[in-house]
Formats: C-alpha cells, sequence, structure tokens
C-alpha cells in the first residue's frame, strides 16, 4: 500500500506563516508554528481524534463556531487564532469545567511536577473558579491492577485509556461504565486490567487518576533524570526512557521510535526493571567451591575462569544468547577462535541453518521495516506469536488491520492472538518447515498435497491462502519466527521467492529471532559456521548448538562458556544439556540470576550487566543498529561484559586491543564489512537500518545453488490416545519477570492447552493438575487448560519457565495421565529420601 | 429517579469505590469451551448478529435478550452474550451501562416506568410515582423506576408496564394498577394507550 | 390546519396491517418512485421543499443528495428514536400507520441508492415495535422490502433495531454508534454521516414523520406540496401538545398555523382560570416563549427569529401555578441524566447547574449565582461535541432571562424564610 505522501499547505497561526503538511490536524500543525495548543483527549497515537475534552477550541476565520485543533485537518490559506478573546474564553472555560470535579490534590499526586492538567490549568486556565460545590470524594486510590492503581476523583474523562485497550491493544478490558458524569474507567466484576500492554495507560493519562504501583511515591519530577536507552528482553528492542533517581532506574517509559516500537512498551519492558535492584541479583563473581557457588574477588574469578579454558582450549564450546550485546558477541567469536583456536559457538536454540541460507534470508533486498507491516498489502505471520516473541510488533500489525486494512494472514500452529484479525491457517505442533514449503508450491507449482499432510494442514486452505497472498498485493511481509528455520529456511526462501518479494520496497521478511540480539550476535559472528558479517568463518568444523551439547556429554568437549544463556531453561532437550553441564569440567555463565543451569553447574559466574547498565549495541530483526546507554552505575561488583572476554582473552594470551566500550564498538564495525563507517554517534539515538546501507552490498551472497527444501518429515505416528504436541514460550517466561515484585505475579505456571473435544474424550477438567508425558517416558506436571481454538488432536506446552518447561520433553507426542498419589515417604527403601525426591521431577 | 442515586454532598455513585478484585483472573473474550450457554438464548443471539453486517450490532438485542432470560444484566448473563458474540465481557458492561433499560442489579419481574420528565410531572407525575411507590411497597416482584420521557405526554401522567403504556392515571389508578399486578391480571386495562384515538378532530376526516 | 397528512384516518380500523394499508392506495408511491430515477426522486423531494421533521429541519432532499453516488454499500437510518420531552408524534404513526412509514422509507432509500435500511426505535416503544415488526414481515411477504423489490433491479433489507433507553441515542451520530453495537456516544463531524455513517458507509439519516410525509409527496409532486405551508417551512407538521392544555395530543397543522391556534384552538388552552407563563415551541431543548409570544406562526423562520426553534415540533405549555425553577429543575436534571459524559462541558456544566438550581431550591444561592449560572449557559452553548450541551443551555439561559425577577424573589423569599 503506498504511503502517504503528503503535500505542503501555508496556513496562518496567531500571525506566523507556517508550512505543513496538508491534512494535518491543526493541533500538530501548530507545532511548527512554535504555538502549543493544550489537549487532553487527543493523542495521534491513538488513531482519530475524538474531540472529547474540547480544550483545543481555537477560532478559524470564516468558521463561526469555534474548532477543535486537534480535529481540524489545516488547509492552504487557513488562519488561525489561538489567543483571540473567543478562544480564551472557551479555553478558560473548559479548565474550570475540567476542575468542577477534580480534586486539586496536587501536593499529594504523584503526576504532580509532570501533569497536563497542571500545566494546562497555568498556562490557559482563569486562575479561579466560581465552582462553590462540594467536590465529589471516593475512595482512593484503588488497584485497577497490581500494576496499576486509579484515583476515579482525578480522572477527567478523557477516554485515552480505554480507547488504548480498544483502538490499539484491542484487549478491550479497560471500558468506560455508566454515563454522563457518572461514567468511570473500569473494568468487567471488577477483574483486574492485565492485558500485555497495561502499562501503556499509564503513560498516556494526562492527569493522576492511572498511576503505577510500582512507581508511585518513588520520586517527585524534579528529582529524578531520563536516560535514553533500549529494552533487550525480547528482539522487539523497545526505545525507552528509564526514570533514574541516584543510580536507581524507577520507571521505564516509551521512548517513541516509529520504526521501532510506535511509541509503546509492554508490560515485561515497563516492569522488569525491577530487577535491576533486587536482592536475588547477581552483582558479585562467584566460583563453586566444594560444590557450592560462593562469591569470591574478579581476580579469582577470571584466575578460575582462565584457568578452565585454558585447561579445555579448542575443546571450549560457546554459547549466546539473551540480551548480549554485539560487541559481546564479537569479543566471544574472539576468544573462542583466536584465543582457544575453537570453532563451536552458536547463538541459535536449534539446528544449524546453513551459511547461504543466513546470507539470503539476511539479504536487504528480503529486508521489511517494522513500519512495512503498518503499511503492507499482506502480512503473514508465519510460525511466530507476535505477542509472545517480540510483543510490540503485534500492535503494529493491530494498527494496520484496523487503520490501514492490511490483509492479515496466520500460520501457526497454536492458536494465536491474532486470529480474531486474520485469516487463519493451522498445521500440526512443530510442521512449520512443511507448512512453507506448501506455500511455496501452492505459488508456484509443486505437490502441494503431500506437502500439506506433511504439515497437517488441508491442501485446499492453504492453496486458499496462497490465493490470498497473491492477490493482495505486490508488498507482502512475512513476520516468521526463529524456529521455522529448524529445517525451514529453504521453504521460506522459496515462498518469498514465489511471492517476488526481493527487491520491492514495503515488502520483505522479517525474522523474530529466539534471542533477544539474536540477529546482532549472528552478524557478530556467534554462529559455528559464519563469522562476523556472515563471512566465511575463520575456523571450519564449528558444532552447532545441539552438537554441542553432545559433545560436552560425550567428552568430546570438556568446557563451555554460556553469554547469557541457561540451556536448562532456554534450549530444547533439557535432559541432554543436564548431562552435557554435568560432563563439562568447567562452565563459564555470564548471569544476572540463579538460574537451574547457573545454580546446579556453573563453575564460575561472572554477574550480568542489566540493559540499564550496558554500553554496545544490538541489532533489530529488521537491521537496525541500535545504541544502548548506561543509565546507571553497574550495580555491586558488576563490570562491563565486554571487558570481562576481553580480560578472558588477554590471560590466553589473545590481547584483543579493546579498552573501552568505545574501542569495541569500532572493532565491531571494522569486523562486521556492513557495518564499517558507522559511528555511535550516528546511531545516537535512533540506530541505523543496515540493509539500508551503501555498504550493505558487502554482505556475502549466498552460492546460486539454491537449497531445496528439505523433504517433508513423515506426519508423526499416532499414538492410542496421545496428542501431537508443540511449545511457545510465554511473553512472561524469563527470570527478570519472575524477579520483578511487580510482574512475579505473572510469571507462568505449565498448563497444557488442548481442545475442549479432548479435553471432554479424555475427562480432563479445567485447572486440574496432571502428568503429561512424551513417548519417551519424560514427564512434567502441568494444568488442565481447555480452549476452543485449539485444533483437537494437539496440545500446547509452555517452555522457557523455571518449573516444569516443556523442554523436559523431547519426543513429539503426548499422554496426559493422573499424578500417581505421593509415594509414602520409603524410608525402608531409601535411607537418605534424596534420589526418591529426584525421581519424582 | 435513576437507577443510579444522584450524589450530594459525601453521596457515592456505585462503582466508584470500587477497586479491582486481584484474586480474579483478567477477562478476555470468553473461551466457548468454558462457558455454558442456554440454546435458546444462543440460538437467539447469533440470529441477532446475522441481521447485521457487523455482528457487533447485535450487542443491544443480544443483552435484551439476555436480560429476559436471567431477569437482569447479571455477570453471568453478560459472559454468555460475550461468549456467543465473540467480544468481551467488559465491552459489553461498558454498553449495558450506558442504557438506562438495562438492569444491573437483581430486579422484580413486572417493570413500571413512570415518566416523571416535565410534561408527565405538569400533570401530577411525582405524585404518581409517590402512590405506586406506597403501593407496591416490599412488592419485591414489582420494579418501580422514575423515568425519562417516555412519549406520551398526550396521556400524562402515565406508566408503562411490562412495556405497555397506560395513562392518564388518576386518583386511585396507582392503587388499582399494582392491587391488578400483583393479582396476575392486565393493569388498569382502560387506560391503555392502544385504545386511545387522535386528539386532533380532523384526524379522522372530521 | 386545512389539509390532514399524516393523520388522515390514523384511526380506521386495520389501518396497521397491509391489506387496509393498500386497500388505501398505499404502496402506489413506492411504484412510482422506483419507476423513476433516484435523482428524479431526489428532485421531487427537493421541489416539494420538505424539512426534517427530527428537530433540526434540514432540507430533506438536500440532504438525500449528499451522498456519494456510486457502488459503495450505503445505508438508510429511520431515526424512531423519539426522545425529546413533549413529543410523541413518531410513536402515533408508527402505531397506527406503520406502513407509511415503511414505504417512505423504501422511497427514501431508492433516491439515495441505499440496499440496508434500519429504523432505529427507542426500547420503551415496546408495543410498536412489535407493531412494526408485523408491518415488516408483511412488507417483506408482498415484495416491498428485502430482494428485488416488486420484481425490480432495486433491493433494500429493512432491520428494527431496538434501542435500550438513552436520550443521546435520538442524535444521529450517537444512534449510528449505538447502531453499530455501542455506547450511545456522538461522533465528532465532519465526517457527517452522509459521507461516513453507519459502519463508516454513507448514510442517510430520518426521522419517522419525515419518512412518512414522502408517500404522499411523490404521489402529488413536490411541486404541490411545497404549495402547502410557508416559505422555507412547506407542508403540514404533527405537533405534539402537551402540559398545561386542555386536551394534549397530537394536532397536523400546516407550518405558519397561529401558534395561538394550536395551544388553544386544538389544544383547548391551559386549565380554566389559569393563564400560560411559558412554552416550549419544540420540544424541551428549545428557549421558552412567553404568553406574548402566543401569536407567533407556527414555522421555523418565524419561531427563529423569536430566537427559539421548531425542534421536534412539541409544544409544552406551563401555565401559571407552575413556578419556573421547578421547570427549570427538571429540565437541567433531565439533561444532566441523558448527557453521555464523551465531552466536558455538556458532563460537567450540567451537573454544575442542576447543583446550582438546587442551591437556588433551597434558598442557599444569591442573584450573583444566577450571573455565575447564565455565564455557564454561555459556556455550554456552542463549545460542546454534539447538541445536548445546547439543548440544556438555551431554554436554561432563555428562563434566565426572562424570568430573572421570579428566580430573585424566590431566593429572596427562601432566605426569609429561612432567616425566620
Amino acid at each position: 500500500m503506498p504511503r502517504p505522501t503528503p503535500t505542503t499547505i501555508t496556513l496562518s497561526i496567531d500571525g506566523r506563516e507556517i508550512q505543513a503538511p496538508e491534512n494535518a490536524m491543526l493541533a500538530d500543525a501548530a507545532k511548527l508554528a512554535d504555538v502549543e495548543i493544550p489537549v487532553f483527549c487527543y493523542e495521534p497515537k491513538l488513531g482519530q481524534p475524538v474531540g472529547a475534552c474540547r480544550m483545543c477550541l481555537v477560532e478559524i476565520e470564516g468558521i463561526p463556531k469555534l474548532q477543535t485543533a486537534c480535529s481540524t485537518a489545516v488547509k492552504d490559506g487557513m488562519i488561525v487564532h489561538t489567543q483571540s478573546e473567543r478562544a480564551r474564553v472557551a479555553q478558560r472555560a473548559i479548565v474550570e469545567f475540567l476542575l468542577i470535579n477534580h480534586p486539586l490534590d496536587c501536593p499529594v499526586c504523584d503526576k504532580g511536577g509532570e501533569c497536563p492538567l497542571q500545566d494546562i490549568t497555568f498556562g490557559w486556565g482563569a486562575g479561579d473558579s466560581r465552582f462553590i460545590e462540594p467536590k465529589r470524594h471516593f475512595r482512593k486510590p484503588l488497584e485497577l491492577s497490581p500494576l496499576i492503581a486509579i484515583d476515579r476523583e482525578r480522572c477527567i474523562l478523557c477516554y485515552r485509556c480505554v480507547r488504548f485497550a480498544q483502538e490499539i491493544s484491542e484487549d478491550y478490558q479497560l471500558i468506560l461504565l455508566e454515563r454522563g458524569e457518572h461514567s468511570f474507567v473500569g473494568t468487567f466484576d471488577g477483574h483486574p486490567y492485565v492485558a500485555p500492554f497495561s502499562g501503556n495507560i499509564i503513560e498516556l493519562c494526562p492527569v493522576g487518576a492511572l498511576t503505577s504501583r510500582p512507581y508511585r511515591f518513588r520520586a517527585r519530577p524534579w528529582e529524578i533524570e531520563g536516560a535514553g536507552t533500549l529494552c533487550t528482553l525480547c528482539p522487539a528492542q523497545c526505545n525507552v526512557t528509564l526514570t533514574v533517581r541516584d543510580e536507581r532506574v524507577l520507571r521505564v517509559l516509551a521512548r517513541q521510535h516509529d520504526e521501532v516500537d510506535d511509541g509503546w512498551l509492554c508490560d515485561k519492558g515497563r516492569f522488569a526493571y525491577q530487577a535491576v535492584h533486587v536482592d536475588e541479583r547477581i552483582t558479585a563473581p562467584m566460583i563453586r567451591d566444594g560444590g557450592e557457588l560462593r562469591e569470591v574477588g574478579w581476580e579469582r574469578a577470571l584466575a578460575e575462569a582462565s584457568a578452565g579454558l585454558r585447561r579445555a582450549g579448542a575443546r571450549t564450546a560457546a554459547l549466546a544468547g539473551g540480551g548480549a550485546s554485539n560487541e559481546e558477541g564479537l569479543l566471544l567469536g574472539r576468544l573462542l577462535r583466536e584465543g582457544l583456536g575453537s570453532p563451536h559457538l552458536d547463538s541459535r536454540p536449534g539446528g544449524a541453518v546453513s551459511l547461504d541460507e543466513w546470507r539470503a534470508l539476511s539479504a536487504p533486498a528480503l529486508a521489511a521495516t517494522v513500519s512495512d507491516l503498518e503499511f503492507a498489502h499482506a502480512v503473514l505471520v508465519l510460525d511466530c506469536e507476535p505477542v509472545d516473541d517480540a510483543p510490540i510488533l503485534e500492535l503494529r500489525i493491530r494498527k494496520g488491520v484496523r487503520r490501514r486494512h492490511v490483509q492479515l494472514a496466520v500460520a501457526t500452529d497454536r492458536p494465536s492472538a491474532l486470529d480474531p484479525s486474520a485469516r487463519t491457517l493451522r498445521f500440526a505442533p512443530g510442521r512449520g518447515a512443511e507448512l512453507a514449503a506448501a506455500l511455496a508450491a501452492a505459488l508456484r507449482g509443486g505437490d502441494v498435497d503431500a506437502l500439506a499432510a506433511a504439515a497437517g494442514s488441508g491442501a485446499d486452505a492453504v492453496r486458499a491462502l496462497a490465493g490470498v497472498l497473491r492477490e493482495a498485493g505486490d508488498e507482502v511481509v512475512i513476520l516468521y519466527g526463529e524456529r521455522l528455520l529448524d529445517g525451514g529456511a529453504a521453504g521460506l526462501l522459496a515462498l518469498a521467492d514465489a511471492l517476488g518479494l526481493a527487491g520491492h520496497p514495503g515488502a520483505g521478511l522479517i525474522g523474530i529471532p529466539d534471542a533477544a540480539n539474536g540477529r546482532g550476535l549472528r552478524e557478530s559472528g556467534v554462529l559455528p559456521n559464519a563469522g562476523p558479517g556472515l563471512g566465511d568463518p575463520a575456523l571450519d568444523g564449528g558444532r552447532d548448538t545441539t552438537a554441542i551439547a553432545a559433545g560436552l556429554g560425550s567428552g568430546e568437549l570438556t568446557a563451555v562458556y554460556l553469554l547469557g544463556v541457561d540451556p536448562l531453561r532456554d534450549l530444547p532437550d533439557r535432559a541432554a544439556w543436564a548431562e552435557a553441564l554435568e560432563h563439562a569440567s568447567t562452565v563459564i555463565v555470564h548471569a544476572g540470576f540463579l538460574t537451574d543451569a547457573v545454580r546446579e553447574h556453573a563453575t564460575v559466574v561472572f554477574p550480568a550487566e542489566a540493559a540499564a547498565e550496558k554500553e554496545g549495541t544490538v541489532t533489530h530483526p529488521d537491521g537496525r543498529v541500535q545504541r544502548l546507554r548506561p543509565a546507571i552505575a553497574r550495580q555491586g561488583a558488576v563490570r562491563a561484559e565486554w571487558s570481562i572476554l576481553a580480560e578472558l582473552a588477554a590471560r590466553l594470551g589473545t590481547d584483543l586491543g579493546v579498552r573501552s566500550g568505545a574501542m569495541v564498538s569500532a572493532a565491531l564495525f571494522d569486523a562486521v564489512p556492513f557495518y564499517a563507517g558507522l559511528t555511535l554517534e550516528e546511531l545516537g539515538g535512533h540506530g541505523v537500518r543496515w540493509p539500508t546501507r551503501e555498504q550493505a552490498a558487502t554482505l556475502p551472497s549466498p552460492s546460486d545453488a539454491a537449497a531445496a527444501p528439505r523433504a517433508p518429515r513423515p506426519a508423526p505416528a499416532a499414538r492410542g490416545g496421545a496428542l501431537a504436541f508443540g511449545s511457545y514460550r510465554s511473553i512472561w517466561a524469563g527470570p527478570e519477570v519472575a524477579a520483578s515484585p511487580a510482574l512475579a505475579f505473572l510469571h507462568p505456571e505449565q498448563r497444557v492447552e488442548l481442545s475442549a473435544l479432548d479435553a471432554r474424550r479424555l475427562g480432563l477438567e479445567d485447572g486440574v493438575e496432571m502428568l503429561v508425558s512424551d513417548e519417551t517416558g519424560a514427564q512434567i506436571h502441568a494444568r488442565i487448560a481447555p480452549r476452543d481454538a485449539v485444533p483437537p488432536g494437539s496440545a500446547f506446552l509452555q517452555r522457557g519457565i523455571a518449573a516444569d518447561s516443556a523442554n523436559v520433553l523431547i519426543g513429539s507426542t503426548i499422554e496426559i495421565l493422573p499424578i500417581p498419589e505421593p509415594v509414602e515417604p520409603a524410608a525402608e527403601a531409601d535411607p537418605d529420601g534424596g534420589p526418591v525426591e529426584e525421581a519424582l521431577v | 429517579m435513576n437507577r443510579v442515586a444522584r450524589f450530594a454532598h459525601g453521596s457515592r455513585v456505585p462503582g466508584w469505590d470500587q477497586a479491582a478484585d486481584l484474586d480474579k483472573d483478567p477477562s478476555g473474550v470468553p473461551d466457548p469451551a468454558l462457558v455454558e450457554v442456554p440454546p435458546q438464548l444462543r440460538a437467539e443471539i447469533e440470529a441477532a448478529m446475522a441481521r447485521y453486517p457487523e455482528r457487533r450490532s447485535a450487542a443491544l438485542p443480544a443483552l435484551a435478550a439476555a436480560q429476559r432470560v436471567h431477569g437482569w444484566c447479571s455477570p453471568e448473563a453478560i459472559e454468555q452474550v460475550a461468549c456467543v458474540m465473540r467480544l468481551t465481557p467488559a465491552y459489553l458492561s461498558s454498553v449495558a451501562t450506558f442504557y438506562d433499560m438495562f438492569e444491573l442489579e437483581p430486579v422484580g419481574r413486572h417493570s413500571v416506568y413512570v415518566c416523571t420528565n416535565i410534561s408527565c410531572s405538569l400533570r401530577g407525575a411525582d405524585g404518581l410515582y409517590a402512590q405506586i411507590a406506597e403501593a407496591a411497597a416490599g412488592d419485591p416482584e414489582i420494579n418501580l423506576r422514575s423515568f425519562e420521557c417516555l412519549g406520551a405526554c398526550d396521556i400524562a401522567p402515565m406508566v408503562s408496564v411490562d412495556h405497555v403504556y397506560y395513562g392518564p392515571l388518576g386518583p386511585g389508578d396507582a392503587q388499582r394498577l399494582v392491587e391488578d399486578l400483583q393479582a396476575g391480571r392486565d393493569p388498569i386495562p382502560e387506560l391503555a394507550l392502544a385504545l386511545r384515538r387522535s386528539a386532533d378532530p380532523n384526524a379522522n376526516g372530521a | 390546519m386545512s389539509q390532514t397528512i399524516l393523520l388522515a384516518d390514523i384511526d380506521e380500523p386495520g389501518l396497521a396491517t397491509l391489506e387496509v394499508y393498500e386497500r388505501r392506495g398505499g404502496y402506489q408511491s413506492m411504484r412510482k418512485a422506483l419507476a423513476m430515477e433516484p435523482a428524479a426522486v431526489i428532485a421531487e423531494l427537493d421541489a416539494s421543499g420538505l424539512r426534517g421533521r427530527g428537530g433540526a429541519g434540514f432540507p430533506a432532499g438536500r440532504k438525500a443528495a449528499f451522498l456519494p453516488k456510486g457502488d459503495l454499500d450505503k445505508y438508510l437510518v429511520c431515526n424512531a428514536d423519539e426522545s425529546e420531552p413533549g413529543t410523541f408524534k413518531d410513536r402515533e404513526l408508527m402505531q397506527k400507520n406503520p406502513h407509511m412509514l415503511i414505504e417512505g422509507i423504501v422511497i427514501a432509500a431508492h433516491a439515495a441508492g441505499a440496499s440496508r435500511a434500519f429504523i432505529y426505535v427507542r426500547g420503551e416503544y415496546e408495543a410498536q415495535a412489535r407493531i412494526l415488526d408485523s408491518a415488516l414481515a408483511e412488507a417483506l411477504d408482498a415484495g416491498y422490502i428485502g430482494e428485488r423489490i416488486l420484481g425490480g433491479e432495486f433491493s433494500c433489507s429493512v432491520v428494527l433495531h431496538r434501542g435500550a433507553g438513552a436520550y443521546i441515542c435520538g442524535e444521529e451520530t450517537g444512534l449510528l454508534d449505538s447502531l453499530e453495537g455501542k455506547r450511545g456516544n456522538p461522533r465528532l463531524k465532519p465526517p457527517f454521516p452522509a459521507v461516513q455513517g453507519l459502519y463508516q458507509g454513507p448514510t442517510l439519516i430520518n426521522n419517522v414523520e419525515t419518512l412518512s410525509t414522502m408517500p404522499y409527496i411523490i404521489r402529488i409532486g413536490g411541486a404541490e406540496y411545497a404549495k402547502l405551508g410557508v416559505a422555507n417551512g412547506a407542508g403540514t407538521k404533527v405537533v405534539s401538545v402537551s402540559g398545561h392544555v386542555q386536551r394534549p395530543g397530537n394536532y397536523e397543522v400546516e407550518l405558519g398555523t397561529p401558534s395561538r391556534e394550536i395551544i388553544f384552538g386544538l389544544a383547548g388552552g391551559p386549565p380554566e382560570g389559569r393563564r400560560v407563563k411559558l412554552w416550549f415551541p419544540g420540544g424541551s431543548s428549545s428557549p421558552v416563549l412567553t404568553e406574548a409570544d402566543l401569536d407567533i406562526p407556527y414555522d421555523f423562520d418565524s419561531l427563529a427569529k423569536a430566537g427559539t426553534m421548531l425542534g421536534s415540533g412539541a409544544i409544552i405549555v406551563v401555565d401559571d401555578s407552575t413556578p419556573v425553577l421547578d421547570v427549570a429543575l427538571k429540565l437541567a436534571k433531565f439533561y444532566r441524566h441523558e448527557s453521555c459524559g464523551k465531552c466536558t462541558p455538556c458532563r460537567e456544566g450540567t451537573s454544575w447547574t442542576v447543583r446550582m438550581l438546587e442551591r437556588i431550591a433551597s434558598g442557599e444561592a444569591t442573584p450573583m449565582d444566577l450571573d455565575i449560572m447564565a455565564s455557564v449557559q454561555e459556556h455550554i452553548i456552542g463549545n460542546c461535541l454534539c447538541v445536548l450541551g445546547d439543548a440544556m443551555a438555551m431554554p436554561i439561559g432563555s428562563m434566565i432571562v426572562k424570568f430573572r425577577e421570579e428566580l430573585e424573589s424566590h431566593m429572596e423569599y427562601q432566605q426569609l424564610a429561612g432567616a425566620a
């Protein structure tokens, strides 16, 4: 869909001639003349103006009635007076009306000092009121959710918050109840407003009616400073401003970037800052001593780590993930390859993707941008769940559908939150690769029937969806999840090719990596088969993640360096990793929290920096290199993680030549050809998308031999009564959520989602805890969660959670069984009791 | 005169003092796997949805149907509507609380709306309301409400009993109305609006 | 009053049935209109000079002509949410002659190119809605609505939609939101419904009486209809007369008939021994007139010249037995209750006005409060999202001006009483 290209017109505001884009709203255009028109209900991010608060009444020559500037599009030759007597009278009147039912409790209001109502009253109000009736008083503040407090006395009914819930997040949970002066913001029957994006309403509220419970009364606006950086809790890498007081992060606000987050944040990004300052956070190095981890000084830890690495040498492997920066990725690669002579490093949870496939997938010609999701003719969400995998992108997709009528297609195994807005195609759990191939075949010829069958979808449904994509228009964006690349890269590339996406502005691919900086880590060389810039690796024979686990398990590898990854939590096949880590003689981790692998297996623990402390760059899934800027001093004994890597390399005899964060960034820009010439200044607060740079041409082309899509796997063999299962990682899975007191209530427990039909057939009741067992006998506990939208025969479980994670299961089907009665303490059978307990886990 | 008590100094608007119950789960679109809907109600709502190009348009008829089944727009009733319409209960609550004819608390099965707007009050509606209130005092089956203009000022003062209009009510009619209702009879039948001829002398070919 | 069009034989037994309506020549105008080009139908409506009977008085032909031409999903909405206090004309028309309305709907839909029509009837009019339900079923069976009407090219479904009790849904954009299943909050205009109305499509919205008049106009021709009434106010109008009159009811008069004739001649005037103190010429939203204004001709322009409006055509007479404060308070409370709450001046202004009036009633006010109240009304007028705020502020403002003396003496009396 072509983006609007506004023409410029000339108008006069308060006697100043200005140029403004035609059809811009007057309230926005006035800013170009340095004229502020006061607004409350108007917020362009919320969509069409509603003209409810009437604060922005102005006089326009030729129009008898005063007009609301928020809803009046500017026209050439328009003459506007915002400060004429008539306009001033009306503005004063609106302020007077608004303050009738406002308590004016500014001295005890959390919004005081950063309150639009205060500012506008001061700027446009009369300074006094003729209202002498008693004001209304109510209980306050009240809980609207565990995160948000509501003070209904202060509410001026601007509707921003309820419009957010309707127009942006579309959760329709926050509503206006009653009518007229009795109207109030609330929820259905006293349910809390808990939704992935609920916190945005705090920022939208122009008065102190909606406040952050974690932030309330922690600071006054004149005691804080704002620090712009990024959130690296997920690949969406939203731009944020951290509110800092005395070296503590007290709040996270959106720092609007239209090409990244559109000015919104998810609640994880908004509230998980608390994890920076909790006691559980690891803020000092530790080593394992006599089976227990204990805090030590840096020298001891570095010595221990370097000794372990020296012992293992080329038999060391490394994994990077989480919020590890590009710079850290680069140095990790050098440490391994140059310092230890080991080619074994990876940043992907699954199996390998060929270097040619990486290059093809990263090609600038196929790179779509975040805003393309809004302006495309069609968006295909393929094998990912945006709200879990990169939440803020979901809002962008919804915006496109709602405002620009983007055709949305969702092809996933698990029902998606976007289904109600989309044309939906389901495939069997884990069969994204087959589905992609089937779609490609439907578009350009091939055995659709066989591929669709292998995907567990109907061939006609596949053809129909292919037809929708073909007919929608040229600009199609495919948003896919990293797990699709487990065998699906060729199919995906074939699909992109069939749709002719390459080189088409506004069309292309966006891959959501598993790790927050997955793309940056790849591009900085943390792959078994690629060096920095997806160049040929300096050393061949690198093992991928799966092979690393096997190598550690078999003793071929003896040390592992875990940069921001907890394999027991983040990677498939927990048992294999438990064995691998058990066998490894050296396990060095950078971690913020004592998650399972750290607690049970680490031999050296380096404290990880929080994003708020980190300096460096990360790369957004759409190729935007963005800058992390430290907002607070590192807590406790935390050191820059890049410096740990550099120090270890030095101790192993390789001077990486970096002495400051800026030097590492410079080294990165030197090492990655398509980052060449970037500077931190240029990245500034908005980053740079490398695929649009001239240097993008340095990305090596894939070899001509087009990879044939992998042969479809046979359909999973049915077991009597068993369900094919898939897994997903919830937005709320993650140690930062668990460690943030405000968010802990969201940290998920395992549940098994299955169709209502299967639940009935198997006699399973909602909410009952059961034993879930796969065909290999691996078991976890999970609560039953019947869901109408889950296709019969399938079931879904969560991974990435602390207990009973789906990565315990390694088969492809599950059975759901009653939990056996607890065995009586078998004192006589097992005197020390320990093994019995373990066996139950 | 209204469902919500008027506030004056110190009084309260119901709901304004209500915090969310943090022990409850958030309330999204109900999963059909977890909500039972009476088949008749489901059919009625689905038929209503089919009448409009956009199913959301059926919100008022669907809520009205649920109110007929449940007697009021109870949370349970709203959840059932939400389940069939694929909307959130919150959205439907927001709609239901906007309109005067949706009952947000359990009420008696006979609705008696007394118009107390200007034309009726000029002709004694406020007194009529008081008389009915007195006559019906303590009868839980009678849902007496003072209503805004019901569009029947020609028969002022008037009442709408179970959505049928009667008027003008004179002395004694209030008592009789309540008695008729309590006895299960058609109330004050001779005062039914349906029987009334046009006031215009030229209307019927005079 | 010489002509009776809408109320003609209104009480004829069975008029609400298709059989009787057809026997009286019903649906012939529709046949005639469907044989005409839509533009020709609009031309007739234009020529008739018919102005909307719902309240705003916008020329009906011009309104229909505003809808964009071409192959779009267009809608016709009949506003049957008659809620303006004092108004009950649409109720009688729907109850007694539903087919005339349906015929008018098909004519207007044809003119506007709308293939879907909705009748939004207020929820309180359940009896009338049931009558419309049966009439619609009859019309559908007869092929007068629905697919391929009369076997021709034109199709138009007609759906009856019941409201649920909210005055604001009589405002056309509030009605549209309500019809879309939302809270009945008025929308910002522009865009006007003719461009972007129901489901974002071009929408023609007409009042019951306006639509019910259309079959007659098509039958006799616009030019002929224009001969009725006065310049810039053609035709007849059903006037609802209520309050302190001896014979309250609907009276059909030619526009331009002296108001005195309606209030006294037809409705019998106030009870014996009482005098007209004030009267609302066009529903409770119209600025009030007094006894001195009784000779004003009852038409759009004459009433506008007198600083008020014809509105919905509902005359409410208040005699000298009733204090003006009671009327003002009743009115203000009504608008406070019915304010949707969306925009600030209406939501807060209606509430503030009620509280000031209550203070006057209880004797806690001073004449300065009247000035403040008058100023509050001025701050509401013209500054709201829709006209509901103005609908309170205009009559209240007019009462403060015209009955200031009475209000002040009330305060004085109350204070003296309080002191004693």
